[in-house]
């Protein structure tokens, strides 16, 4: 009951103020479309909303699944290997530090104008914080416990996959929570730069025409699918957590 | 039993004979270290944890060494703790479960890092009355700041201070504070 009012009354609060903004300044509905008015399109357009949320929806959690997977694929090969990390970690803070505005045409070019080039942005997206997340998971054994595994005289395999890597775990779990949050900009620049489907393609069609309703609606169901896909992610990633942490 | 101060260089020492110091390890084959932080993984019961180096090594786990695992549980006092998880035990109990880990390995060598640093002062003299018992046949180093750690079980302390390696000291001389602060500042 308390969880369920600690995720209203935010929500309730957002749409009073907004409410009553466009009714003290009066704004007209092209500029801040009304709470109201935002729900009677999204009911009304309900079928072409969900078709494209669809789309972005697909583009999110397919980018998240594989960006984690290579993320972790990556700190698991590089963790082991101070050597590796700092041959590779240049590379990696570049593929970070570049804007994805600055590589959503370049990726268009290669990859065309369908889902295969906003999987490769959210994908770009999701990588480095799962990356960078497990990363630290290899560095952060104690000292203390590395000289007593030493004592335990283990084969170097068995010491990653035994110990090192579910060590690596919550901390690759708190990166993917990063991740998810974050995964939903890949999509929609992706949108933005090209593409036929998708809320972004959406939201840029209705500006266009100069919906401003049905590019809240966009938005609205954008920020609810941000939430839930987090919320999912959160709620698994829990779950390891409890498990290789030790909490639960 | 080697005292200094904290920051003294007392667990590098330690780190150092187990990573590699030729002249201890040529002699001793099998070294156990337990620490203040007991490496215990949270995600294996307290049964696994005490027979991780077989797993580490990738040797056959036995009948025999699983028997064995749970008589040092029976020996370290926690029977009835082999199915249970890491956080469900307190700061003794984890202690324990480390020294019959070193037990299992059957170690020559033991060396202890500060191992009752965080643990209330009865639990540290149960924990060491326990280690002078089930370690009696063992080399053992006990690495700490504080002499009252193991009085009843150690006679004489080397003692790191700036200088170097100082003694053997009898532990009776440390029942005095001053003493203690001059023996650690390199002044006795």
């Amino acid at each position: 009951m308390s969880r369920t009012l600690a995720i209203l009354a935010p929500v309730t609060l957002l749409i009073a103020v907004w409410w009553s903004v466009v009714i003290i300044f009066d704004i007209p509905h092209f500029i801040l479309p009304a709470p109201d008015r935002v729900a009677g399109v999204l009911f009304d357009r309900l079928g072409l909303i969900s078709a494209h949320a669809t789309t972005t929806a697909l583009e999110i959690i397919c980018g998240l699944l594989l960006g984690s997977l290579l993320g972790f694929v990556v700190a698991c090969l590089i963790g082991d290997s101070k050597r590796l990390q700092s041959i590779t970690m240049p590379a990696l803070v570049i593929s970070q530090a570049l804007p994805v505005f600055a590589i959503a045409p370049i990726l268009m070019l290669w990859l065309g104008y369908g889902f295969a080039s906003k999987l490769a942005m959210t994908t770009l997206i999701v990588f480095f914080p799962v990356t960078a997340s497990t990363l630290s998971g290899f560095r952060a054994l104690p000292s203390s416990w590395e000289t007593t595994f030493q004592t335990l005289r283990p084969r170097r395999s068995r010491l990653f996959f035994l110990v090192r890597l579910p060590l690596a775990v919550p901390y690759a779990l708190t990166g993917i929570r990063v991740a998810a949050s974050v995964a939903p900009i890949g999509a929609i620049v992706g949108e933005w730069v090209g593409s036929s489907s998708g809320l972004g393609y959406l939201m840029l069609h209705a500006n266009g025409r100069g919906q401003t309703d049905l590019m809240f609606a966009a938005l609205v169901v954008l920020c609810a699918m941000a939430l839930i896909i987090w919320s999912i992610t959160n709620r698994i990633s829990h779950r390891f957590d409890q498990k290789y942490r030790g909490t639960g | 039993m080697l005292l200094g101060k904290s920051g003294s260089g007392k667990s590098t020492l330690l780190d150092t004979l187990v990573r590699g110091s030729p002249v201890i390890l040529c002699r001793t084959q099998r070294v156990a270290y337990l620490s203040q932080q007991p490496a215990l993984l949270p995600w294996l019961s307290v049964l696994d944890n005490v027979l991780l180096g077989f797993k580490l090594r990738g040797e056959k786990i036995l009948t025999e060494h699983r028997e064995r695992a749970r008589q040092l549980l029976h020996d370290v006092e926690l029977p009835y703790f082999e199915d249970q998880k890491v956080h469900q035990l307190s700061g003794g109990e984890r202690s324990r479960v480390s020294i019959a880990r070193a037990l299992i390995e059957d170690a020559d060598l033991v060396l202890l890092d500060e191992p009752f640093a965080a643990l209330d002062r009865s639990t540290k003299i149960q924990m060491s009355m326990l280690c002078k018992q089930l370690l009696a046949d063992k080399t053992v180093i006990l690495v700490t700041h504080d002499p009252r750690d193991a009085q009843d079980w150690f006679n004489e302390a080397m003692v790191l201070t700036p200088s170097g390696l100082k003694g053997p000291f009898d532990l009776d001389h440390f029942k005095n504070d001053q003493t203690l602060i001059q023996a650690l500042d390199g002044d006795l």
